[in-house]
């Protein structure tokens, strides 16, 4: 009963921490980003190979690796999203293109075997009667400091208010002088960077391969339908949910049976409540 | 001067004449092609490659085989668990019908292996495997030898006789020297493993063994913790592993983070890789894992076959490396007793072998499956020790070293 409550609770938190970036960009900007899932391999492999190739200690390998994906994910939105923008399947595509590509690019220089990240913490503590390894307990603070930092930065500052009024009704917020371009690149650097940050976090005790930005992909697409595409909030209860539901079939019933959830969870949100549970209207 | 240009002509036309002879002779002597068809993108499948590499630079040094030398031609078999059958179907009928290989050596997923096995019979075209496991490869020769007969499995031996060695393990080492009373079994679900897992479990339960835990996992799976929690939970003494296709540096990792209180061995294919120690951060010390070759006096080619390998690429062998190896020598000795590479003629050859390699003396039974047992090919156990060393710890009369325990049960 701990170890569900304890895993549950790390399993939901990069699952937030996916989702967020994901909808936080959709709800903002209306760009469904297919690539989400590679900015979260380019930060594991960004702390790999600034650990491994370039020899920095590894508390400074991660800010610089989630730093350097946000800086790419503004030049995606830049370059190649924005002159598409207008067309949603444009976008579908152009992000999908993205993500093949960063694959490859990652099997080219990596090659397809896993790769090795440290542990930022290498101790095991006891919570709760459960013995959890210092990494995940570290994944878990460090996605609820990033999710309260990011609730602070959206509620709190004049910024993180501009991105609010954009996402309400970009073209009012035009006109109140909010430069909606100059968001909508923030926004993506933002996801980009909350997506890369998990991907740091979990690359020590998760497979780093060239396509593990795949299920994290179909992971933050089944939460933000189920929580509603688009509501923070939404996909923080909808990461929960999934997070928890998994982690209960994976020790009461069999790890097999827990990838069902999300695909399970997704249909029966379309057919009872295609909005989801925090969405305004439905997305699709 | 009519008589200069004349003999000129009588010249030029002689050496043409000779160029064109010699061209035809040149062309008799087109040399032996040999297909590699491979998982490239992992360690089994590059040490392939390299291990017949090795094979065919030897062979060809001390002239080739019937006159004609080897070369190689290798076609990426993809990695099953992202790509399925369809790379390895591909890569066989390119061997076969664009470049019309002599012979296929290769595979590595059983699954993807009896994909190919149709194309392969209808090309007609021999195939040595070295890599997949599932006895319903070799079976198909039993089943159907006419259209099967250009099968013969070189490396490793079969699963279930695998599964033998796992129980023989388990009876031998963890029952009788360690004393062991309840272990768990987890095996990835792929087809080589399906019937291993509940054929250890019933063997385990015979030997007075229980058994409470036999469980599959999926290989995309990437959080083995409640797998962990429930072995943990069962009271098990011993998880007894078989991964092959699976991340078995994340499972590693893993349980040497949650320091979970109990040992792991059996079969983890990748844990074989001469880099993994170093790969998960030393985080496999204490896991045992099947081999078939190790720098140990196996037989008296093992050592100096290890030390070529190593100083060809820098780099220590796995299992493939010397099945690609064996299997091309062995084609090159049936093709030189057929006197031809006539299919069927080597073919007769080929069920002859009686080849000593690295790993133990080679023969094909009925099923042009290889032998296993004392005086041919055995399954090692052996364990990642202090600084990534490697020592065989069963069976008792080939081990050259003894059982550690993980750090955190010695300390306990």
């Amino acid at each position: 009963m701990a170890e569900i409550l304890v895993y549950g609770a790390v399993i939901s938190a990069i699952y937030a921490m996916l989702a967020v970036g994901f909808t936080l960009i959709f709800g903002v900007a209306r760009i469904l980003n297919l690539a989400h899932g590679s900015f979260y391999a380019l930060g594991a492999y960004g702390v790999y190979a600034l650990t491994a190739d370039a020899h920095l200690p590894l508390f400074l390998a991660a800010p610089v690796a989630v730093l350097l994906v946000a800086l790419f994910g503004v030049a995606v939105e830049r370059v190649l999203v924005r002159p598409l923008r207008r067309s949603t399947l444009a976008v579908l595509m152009i992000t999908l293109a993205v993500a093949l590509m960063v694959e490859q690019v990652l099997l080219l220089i990596f090659g397809s075997e896993a790769r090795n990240v440290p542990s930022m913490v290498n101790a095991t503590f006891h919570v709760m009667g459960a013995d959890v390894s210092g990494q995940r307990l570290l994944a878990l603070s460090g996605a609820i400091v990033i999710l309260s930092g990011l609730w602070f930065f959206m509620q709190r500052t004049r910024l993180g208010s501009a991105i609010l009024a954009i996402s309400q009704d970009a073209e009012a917020a035009q006109y109140m002088g909010i430069p909606s371009d100059r968001i909508y690149s923030l926004v993506m650097g933002l996801s980009a960077g909350i997506a890369a940050a998990a991907g740091v976090l979990v690359a020590p005790f998760q497979t780093v391969i060239p396509g593990m930005g795949l299920l994290p992909l179909v992971k933050a697409f089944a939460i933000v339908v189920v929580g509603g595409l688009g509501s923070i909030v939404g996909s923080i209860v909808g990461a929960l949910l999934l997070g928890y539901t998994e982690t209960i079939i994976a020790f009461k019933i069999s790890i097999e049976w827990s990838q069902i959830v999300s695909v399970a969870a997704v249909l029966i949100t379309l057919i009872l409540r295609p909005a989801g549970f925090f969405g305004k209207r439905a997305a699709f | 001067m009519r008589q200069r240009i004349v003999s000129l002509l009588a010249a030029g036309a002689a050496v043409a004449l000779a160029g064109s002879w010699a061209g035809a002779a040149f062309a008799d002597e087109k040399p032996i092609l040999i297909g590699i068809t491979t998982a490239i993108q992992v360690q089994v499948g590059r040490d392939c490659v390299d291990g017949a590499k090795l094979a065919i630079d030897e062979i060809n040094a001390q002239g080739g085989v019937n006159g004609r030398k080897l070369q190689m031609a290798v076609a990426d078999e993809g990695e099953a668990a992202a790509e399925g059958p369809k790379t390895g179907i591909a890569a066989v009928n390119k061997l076969t019908g664009e470049d019309h290989v002599d012979v296929l050596i290769g595979g590595y997923d059983s699954g993807v292996t009896l994909a190919e096995l149709p194309h392969i019979s209808r090309a007609k075209t021999i195939y040595l495997g070295i890599g997949s496991a599932s006895p319903a490869i070799q079976q198909k020769v039993k089943d159907d030898y006419e259209h099967y007969k250009y099968i013969f499995r070189v490396n490793p031996i079969n699963s279930a006789k695998q599964a033998k060695g796992l129980l023989d393990y388990i009876t031998g080492m963890l029952k009788g020297e360690l004393g062991y009373k309840r272990i768990a079994i987890l095996g990835e679900n792929a087809k080589w493993v399906q019937d291993m897992v509940p054929a250890m479990k019933t063997g385990a339960e015979a030997a007075g063994l229980q058994v409470p835990i036999a469980e599959f996992f999926d290989v995309q799976t990437a959080d083995f913790s409640p797998i962990f929690a429930k072995v943990k939970e069962s009271g098990a003494q011993y998880l007894m592993i078989i991964l092959s296709h699976a991340a078995s540096d994340v499972f590693v990792k893993q349980w040497y983070d949650a320091k979970v209180p109990v040992p792991i061995g059996g079969i983890d294919v990748k844990g074989q890789d001469a880099n993994f120690f170093d790969r998960v951060g030393g985080k496999a010390i204490s896991e045992v894992s099947t081999n078939f070759v190790l720098r140990a006096p196996l037989t008296p080619k093992t050592i100096p076959w290890w030390d070529s390998f190593v100083k060809a690429y820098n780099r220590a062998p796995v299992y493939t490396a010397s099945g690609g190896y064996d299997a091309v020598y062995i084609y090159a000795g049936a093709a030189k007793r057929a006197g031809s590479t006539d299919t069927d003629a080597v073919i007769k050859e080929l069920e002859k072998t009686d080849y000593m390699s690295a790993r133990g003396r080679v023969q094909f039974d009925d099923l042009h499956e290889v032998k296993d047992g004392p005086g041919f090919v055995n399954e090692l156990f052996v364990q990642w020790q202090q600084n990534g060393e490697r020592k065989v710890i069963w069976p008792k009369d080939v081990a050259n070293g003894k059982m550690i325990m993980p750090p955190w049960l010695v300390q306990n």
